[in-house]
């Protein structure tokens, strides 16, 4: 299988500091997140998936594009298949919304002309139609945002390097934000790799997930075959007291996980039990339940688990 | 609705202890309280001819209360009213009683601003020991009030190097620890936990946790509405200038009743609980979609009013029917669901 | 809710497939850009008129001389008529264009049209500085074009190409004009027989553009912001060459200290590519052109090595 990330033993040190030590990944293309603490490693390893940094030791290959190693010039080639949304305002004060794009585009290497026209098709499928003749320093956060990603996008990349695309959004504009990166890469075949300290982001959008932890990769792999199904754990929400219907389900053999004090606790059933026992018993104490889920390991237990933290 | 319905319990994460049956079923009675911590009195101001926030009406009691709302909704303006930065055009602000300009009120609200303003070439130590200098500690005390501090943020072996070297969530809890210094009762936050990976902001919710067990109020303005759901369900939300909604999330859920609750049920046999559930006089519609779940359980999505009737109805529904239930779930009960609707469709 | 599809979207997103050209494509839309940016500012329109008005000076100079030569018959002239006008005697006019002014389309004239111009440029220069690089700096667009598929080089070499068409925008360009001005004005042998100078003028250009170039670049990735680039400036050009001055013809010292004065290295080595003797140029003692020319490529060798460790890639994630 054609990987898009193909990365052997790669370390890179800084002096006597090792930010990635020993970093083996395979990933095939899709939606893939990028997690791990502060120092962890992330940025460092998105320098060297974006060919700015070569590594000190290890090989490997970004889509067909081969690492190159030693301390001179990188492998600039390799952004020609890539478009990196940067977390920090990457912006070039002075410019209009539609010069931006389209000078980004030449820089790509595309001719003038197709710049232009590009960068006009691009804002508009970002909704940023009205604003794309106002200069850059109008724009207000969720803008920028959306700004950075069509300069990214613009000469149509099959990889986006995405660096906390919806920091400074507001709900609204996260969610929209997110439905985006959604489409592009479910319906327009186009990989992700999203690093975040969202894992909310990364349970919407990816499909597989990278933890780094102290310059080394903990796991990898699809969010499904990483997080642990637990077919005897329940999360219900109570409407009502609780306290008596908890001390039947105590009574029954369900031992109570987590209580957070509102109403929602996460249980551990006994083997062969049905769900309707849940509802007798509230019924019997006067409550109704509210919600019933399964409580698979989410994202953030998983996170947890790996990186060490109850 | 203000905030003074919901009685100032304290919200930890473990279990209160257990409380009589019978308290619980009846609300508790008004009592006569003192000053609110935080109270704003039909509050306009303008900037110009821009309108920050409109006819804001707000009480603040101990506890944590989340502010929520698109970006330019009012929250920054409010915020700033809310420790004394700006004052209102109409209306009145006051911290315990006292008008939030006057000085006096300054001193029981810390502030931990969303920018980070920062001298940088000071250590961590140093600038929250200028801070403790700045609201008029002499010198020893200064010292001591600041070694307090860095411990209650956590970062007590770290303090000594320059900020400039400091990463975001470095720069969060010595934010947070100038506003500490002088143990306020009112801690306004804005935006605390951006940019800070998920372990800081577990440090930072078992933090202000603590604080709000302590006995101070917290009003904490974010966007990161999971991780406000896991402090507090009390929120406040804000859209064009106004306060839309105030109250637990339930509570505001129930408002909203042009928009029955979408609640998401799997079972294995989804159109005979549809023709049960039709029974039921709450519901409103029911949508059987074809999608099935892994477990081979079909999924019905139906609206319901009334929620709370709904759920009583349904128990006793399931346990007459015998049906097995496989998922139960609210949709757009989630705060993230309410502003949708509140702020109307797509935006931003 | 239930869950209505949306409304059908007809107009989505549409695929690219097209060429790709190489980096050095991408240094001329920098470039561009820049100085795209440069010509939106008004500072910058007032400071290119005055080097208009210089160029005017010399172009309509030049014509006067040929005419005023050609009137040269008549013992006085009026100029002008009623109570405005003077009387010259073209005579006198003629001796003053051609001692004082040397509009003759020999060597000194395009030397004294260029070291005039390029005092404008000085000033245009640190006003570009400022915009082309320092904003870069401060409001962060760095990452931008080095997130793109260039090398460092190209990105530099883009902005020294706009650094590069302002400057002959407003010395080669005009000096080549008042060449053929001359040339058209005179006779057409004037081409055949100086072609030397045409080469010495292209020549002073091209050692401005390298040295202001680099220099100007050097400066602006140090120091980002207008004021400082302002001061860093004067002190290279205008303190050093009041120290220069002092040092050799003040307190007598040896004539190779003026070389610390870049200003008036490239001001030597222009005359050296004009074919200039060197005792024309005034105030005397003056150092060696090879001197003047080894200091000049040690400058731009230094600016170079500090642009290479300053731009670093590594910016470009934070």
């Amino acid at each position: 299988m054609e990987y898009l990330i193909d990365l052997q033993n790669v370390s890179r040190q800084f002096g006597d500091v090792e930010a990635l030590r020993d970093v083996t990944l395979q990933l095939p293309p899709g939606r893939i997140g990028l997690l791990g603490p502060n120092g962890a490693g992330k940025s460092t390893l998105l320098k060297i998936l974006m060919g700015l940094l070569p590594p000190s030791s290890g090989s490997g290959r970004i889509l067909h594009h081969e690492l190159t190693r030693g301390s001179g010039a990188a492998n600039w080639e390799l952004r020609r298949d890539i478009g990196f949304m940067p977390e920090a305002d990457a912006l070039v004060p002075g410019l209009k919304g539609v010069e931006y794009v389209a000078l980004a585009g030449e820089l790509f290497g595309m001719s003038r002309r197709q710049a232009q026209r590009r960068a006009h098709e691009v804002l508009t499928y970002l909704e940023l139609e009205d604003a794309r003749y106002r200069k850059l320093e109008e724009y207000s956060t969720g803008m920028k945002q959306r700004l950075k990603l069509a300069q990214a996008l613009v000469h149509d990349p099959p990889v986006l390097l995405l660096d906390e695309p919806t920091s400074g959004l507001d709900p609204s504009g996260r969610s929209a934000m997110l439905r985006l990166l959604l489409q592009l890469g479910k319906d327009f075949g186009k990989s992700l790799v999203l690093s975040t300290h969202l894992l909310g982001d990364v349970e919407q959008v990816c499909e597989s997930v990278v933890i780094l932890l102290n310059g080394e990769v903990r796991r990898q792999g699809s969010v499904g075959e990483l997080c642990a199904r637990r077919q005897n754990r329940y999360r219900l929400q109570i409407q009502g007291d609780p306290n008596g219907f908890l001390e039947d389900l105590r009574l029954e053999g369900v031992e109570l996980v987590h209580d957070n004090g509102r109403g929602e606790v996460r249980v551990a059933v006994p083997p062969d039990w049905i769900t309707r026992t849940f509802f007798v018993l509230a019924d019997h104490h006067g409550v109704a339940i509210r919600g019933l889920m399964d409580d698979d390991e989410s994202l953030e237990e998983l996170f947890y688990r790996v990186v060490g933290r109850t | 609705m203000s905030a003074n319905e919901t009685t100032s319990t304290s919200r930890t994460s473990q279990r209160s202890a257990p409380v009589d049956k019978a308290e619980a079923a009846a609300p508790l009675p008004p009592a006569i309280s003192p000053a609110p911590v935080l109270l704003l009195e039909q509050v306009t101001k303008w900037y110009g001819s821009v309108i920050g926030v409109n006819q804001v009406t707000l009480e603040l009691r101990s506890g944590i209360t989340g502010l929520v709302g698109a970006n330019g909704a009012g929250k920054s303006t409010l915020l700033r009213l809310a420790t004394g930065q700006i004052q209102p055009d109409i209306g009145r602000v006051s911290v315990q009683g006292i008008d939030a300009w006057d000085w006096k009120a300054k001193r029981r609200v810390g502030y931990c601003p969303d920018s980070d303003v920062f001298y940088e070439e000071m250590s961590g130590f140093q600038f929250v020991e200028s801070m403790a200098r700045l609201c008029g500690y002499p010198r020893r005390d200064a010292r001591l009030r600041t070694e307090a501090v860095i411990e209650q943020v956590g970062m007590v072996g770290r303090c000594d190097r320059k900020i400039r070297g400091y990463s975001k969530g470095m720069r969060q809890r010595i934010k947070l620890a100038q506003a500490l210094l002088h143990d306020p009762d009112l801690l306004v936050l804005d935006e605390p936990m951006s940019g800070i990976d998920p372990i800081g902001r577990q440090d930072f919710v078992e933090l202000f946790t603590e604080l709000a067990a302590s006995g101070k109020s917290l009003l904490i303005s974010s966007h990161e509405l999971e991780e406000l759901e896991k402090l507090t369900d009390h929120v406040a939300i804000m859209a064009r200038g106004r306060i839309a909604a105030v109250g637990t999330l339930t509570q505001i859920r129930e408002l909203l009743d042009d928009y029955p609750l979408a609640i998401r049920i799997d079972t294995p046999e989804p159109r005979a609980l549809a023709a049960h559930l039709l029974r039921l006089s709450e519901t409103v519609a029911v949508d059987l979609s074809d999608e099935s779940s892994e477990s081979g359980a079909g999924t019905l999505v139906i609206q319901a009013r009334n929620p709370r009737k709904f759920f009583q109805d349904f128990g006793r529904l399931v346990i007459e029917e015998d049906v097995d239930v496989r998922r139960l779930e609210s949709l757009d009960e989630s705060a993230h669901a309410i502003l949708g609707y509140l702020l109307g469709g797509n935006r931003g | 809710m239930t869950t209505r599809p949306a409304a059908p979207v007809l107009l989505t997103y549409r695929p690219w497939r097209g060429q790709l050209h190489g980096p050095w494509h991408g240094i001329w839309a920098i470039a561009r850009t820049s100085l795209l940016m440069l010509l939106r500012r008004k500072l910058f329109w007032a400071l290119y008129a005055f080097s208009g008005m210089i160029f005017l000076f010399y172009f309509y100079g030049q014509y006067l001389q040929s005419w005023i030569a050609m009137q040269l018959n008549e013992q006085e002239l009026r100029l002008g008529s009623g109570l405005v006008g003077i009387t010259v005697k073209p005579k006198d006019l003629l001796e003053l264009l051609k001692t004082a002014l040397r509009l003759d389309g020999s060597g000194y004239t395009y030397r004294s049209f260029i070291s005039f111009e390029s005092q404008i440029v000085m000033i245009v220069q640190a006003l570009a500085g400022s915009i082309l690089i320092g904003n870069d700096f401060r409001f962060g667009s760095i990452p931008f074009y080095l997130s793109k598929p260039l090398h460092r080089w190209h990105y530099l070499g883009g902005k020294f190409l706009a650094v590069a068409v302002l400057i002959n925008l407003m010395t080669t360009i005009p000096a080549i004009v008042l060449f053929i001005e001359y040339g058209m004005i005179n006779s057409w042998d004037y081409y055949v027989d100086q072609w030397r100078l045409l080469a010495g003028i292209l020549g002073y250009g091209a050692v401005l553009t390298v040295c202001l170039g680099l220099t100007l670049l050097a400066t602006a990735c140090g120091l980002r912001r207008i004021v400082p680039m302002i001061m860093a400036w004067t002190a290279l050009f205008v303190f050093a060459r009041l120290l220069g001055d002092g040092l050799a013809y003040g307190l007598g010292l040896n004539a190779s200290w003026r070389l610390i004065d870049l200003w008036n290295d490239i001001y030597l080595v222009g005359n050296w590519c004009l074919g200039m003797p060197h005792g024309s140029i005034r105030p005397q003692p003056q150092p060696e052109y090879w001197e003047a020319a080894l200091t000049l490529s040690g400058v731009c060798t230094i600016c170079v090595v500090y642009l290479h460790r300053r731009i670093q890639a590594v910016e470009v994630v934070s």
